[in-house]
């Protein structure tokens, strides 16, 4: 009973994480202009130059790590969720979910793997 | 008595999109759904594109960015921008709202009655205006960085 | 019979036989009705007038029993609580209400339902057997305490919430918005100990964490009693008592009976003359 309760509170603290973290990712993206009218400069972000130093700095490591992490957990709970309302059988369920879990666990290694990689290039 | 088996009638997946001549709130929640399958399925390709392209050096990295400043993809990442400003702002009513505190006290119902989501609707247009400004937002800065 | 021009309604009844096993097909009927005829006038008209067959619920005609709930023109409706004018269309198409089996027409197995009701305990849990079989006087709940939760009293078990709920269309196990809500109404019962026991059956994969605030349920309710609003309370009960915020207070205790010190009215006067 508390597992239940717990997924859900987590759901939400992941959500909230998610409008911060993304919210700063979204807005240095695709805000650039209104940024610059602001007075921050940016460089055209989706550069190369600029990523190569982005990826350089340990800050932005982290932010990326931190955000595929909150991520997967927020869209893959919700994907569990959607699933599990079509009342599949039992097995089927439980087939679902370590799916889920095995398909998040990889996509994180792996995508947390390249910036990490990249630090030190 | 010869048993009879009832006919089962459920509305099944459909029944989330209509199931009747509903109000706001219901068709919020459909939408809410839609954008977060949305981000997810965009998160996938925008994971391979940063992992992968990214890890392989210059040259595969600026012919990918040119690859993807075609218009077709530039209105599919508006989208997705959109989508993220309605998920996270209804995703923050439902939060306030789940939790009880944009909700109303239980009250003796009188006739006509009034449930809590309606009295409480204008909070819930207080955030859909704020998601059609952040649309205008991301909609100028597309537009002026090039379409 | 009511006054006022008599207009020709067509009624357009969802009809289904299982003992001829065929589909659920439509039927039309005129119906002839007044100002202030109720949808279920219209379907006595037709049982009574044009075709005796026709199948539906009906006991109290005045929304108090639950029985003649319906989809009417897409929406559902307690049939006797819902005039024809309203609708302001000379067609109205009746259903059955969805997400509950058909047994006949319009007729709809709530057995389930019910099953479903009886597993969350509707009824006060007390730790004190000894009060609860043999009571000495009444328990002590101020009139504050009551408000709380008064509102998800009224509950008439018509099943038209359900119907209305975008995930009791495709989740078989979902308890239904009726069931939750009266789920948090014994929990907010300040008389009531049974947290503990019925926490474990709605706080599942498939309990109330599958609710996702469409508010269909409150919206078409047809006595006010806001099944949203007590779900969303459930959620924070829960919430509240896994993270251990909050105090929980103990059970309402019994109440001694009033004291005998109230000053005693004199006895009035005689008005007739005794004698």
């Amino acid at each position: 009973m508390r597992r239940y309760t717990y997924l859900w509170l987590m759901q939400l603290v992941s959500g909230v994480l998610i409008a911060v973290l993304l919210g700063i990712h979204m807005v240095i993206q695709h805000l650039e202009d209104i940024l610059r009218f602001l007075g921050f400069n940016l460089n055209n972000p989706a550069s190369w130059n600029s990523m190569i130093e982005r990826s350089r700095q340990v800050t932005w490591a982290g932010i990326y790590i931190a955000l595929l992490a909150v991520l997967l957990y927020h869209a893959l709970n919700g994907l569990r969720n959607v699933i599990l309302e079509l009342t599949p059988s039992a097995r089927t369920e439980r087939v679902v979910t370590w799916a889920i879990l095995a398909f998040g666990i990889v996509v994180f290694i792996w995508a947390s793997y390249v910036p990490i990689a990249l630090l030190s290039r | 008595m010869r048993q009879i088996r009832p006919r089962p009638n459920y509305l099944g997946a459909g029944g989330w999109l209509w199931a009747g001549n509903y109000k706001l709130e219901r068709y919020l929640y459909i939408l809410h759904r839609v954008t977060g399958l949305g981000i997810l399925l965009f998160l996938l390709f925008h994971l391979i594109v940063t992992t992968f392209f990214r890890i392989q050096g210059q040259a595969v990295w600026d012919s990918a960015m040119a690859f993807l400043s075609n218009p077709l993809f530039k209105t599919g990442e508006y989208l997705v921008a959109v989508a993220f400003a309605f998920h996270m702002l209804n995703g923050l009513r439902l939060i306030l709202q789940e939790l009880g505190f944009i909700m109303t006290k239980p009250i003796p119902p009188i006739y006509p009655y009034s449930d809590s989501l309606r009295r409480k609707r204008p909070w819930t247009m207080l955030i859909i205006g704020i998601i059609i400004i952040l649309c205008l937002v991301f909609f100028y800065d597309f537009i002026v960085g090039g379409w | 019979m009511g006054n006022g021009k008599t207009e020709q309604i067509t009624f357009r009844i969802q009809r289904y036989d299982p003992e001829k096993g065929t589909k659920p097909h439509s039927q039309e009927f005129i119906v002839p009705s007044t100002k202030g005829m109720t949808v279920l006038d219209g379907l006595i008209y037709i049982k009574e007038n044009l075709d005796s067959t026709i199948a539906f619920r009906t006991s109290c005609r005045m929304a108090i029993c639950g029985s003649c709930g319906m989809l009417v023109n897409n929406y559902p409706h307690l049939a006797c609580h819902t005039q024809i004018e309203e609708f302001h269309s000379s067609r109205l198409t009746i259903k059955p209400l969805p997400n509950f089996p058909i047994i006949k027409d319009l007729v709809v197995d709530l057995m389930p339902f019910f099953e479903v009701h009886k597993s969350i305990k509707p009824y006060i849990l007390r730790g004190d057997s000894e009060e609860m079989e043999d009571p000495t006087s009444e328990f002590s709940q101020s009139h504050q305490a009551m408000e709380s939760f008064l509102q998800f009293t009224y509950c008439i078990k018509c099943g038209i919430c359900v119907s209305a709920c975008p995930t009791s269309a495709s989740d078989k196990l979902f308890h239904g918005p009726q069931a939750l809500a009266q789920c948090y109404r014994y929990c907010a019962d300040d008389r009531d100990a049974g947290e503990p026991e019925r926490f474990p059956v709605v706080s599942t994969d498939h309990g109330v964490w599958h609710c996702h605030l469409a508010g269909a349920c409150s919206e078409s309710c047809p006595k006010g009693v806001d099944p949203a609003l007590a779900i969303q309370l459930l959620k924070r009960r829960l919430a509240s008592r896994t993270l251990g915020l909050g105090k929980k207070k103990p059970p309402a205790s019994t109440m001694p009976p009033p004291q005998q010190n109230k000053p005693k009215l004199p006895f009035p006067d005689f008005t007739v003359k005794q004698g």
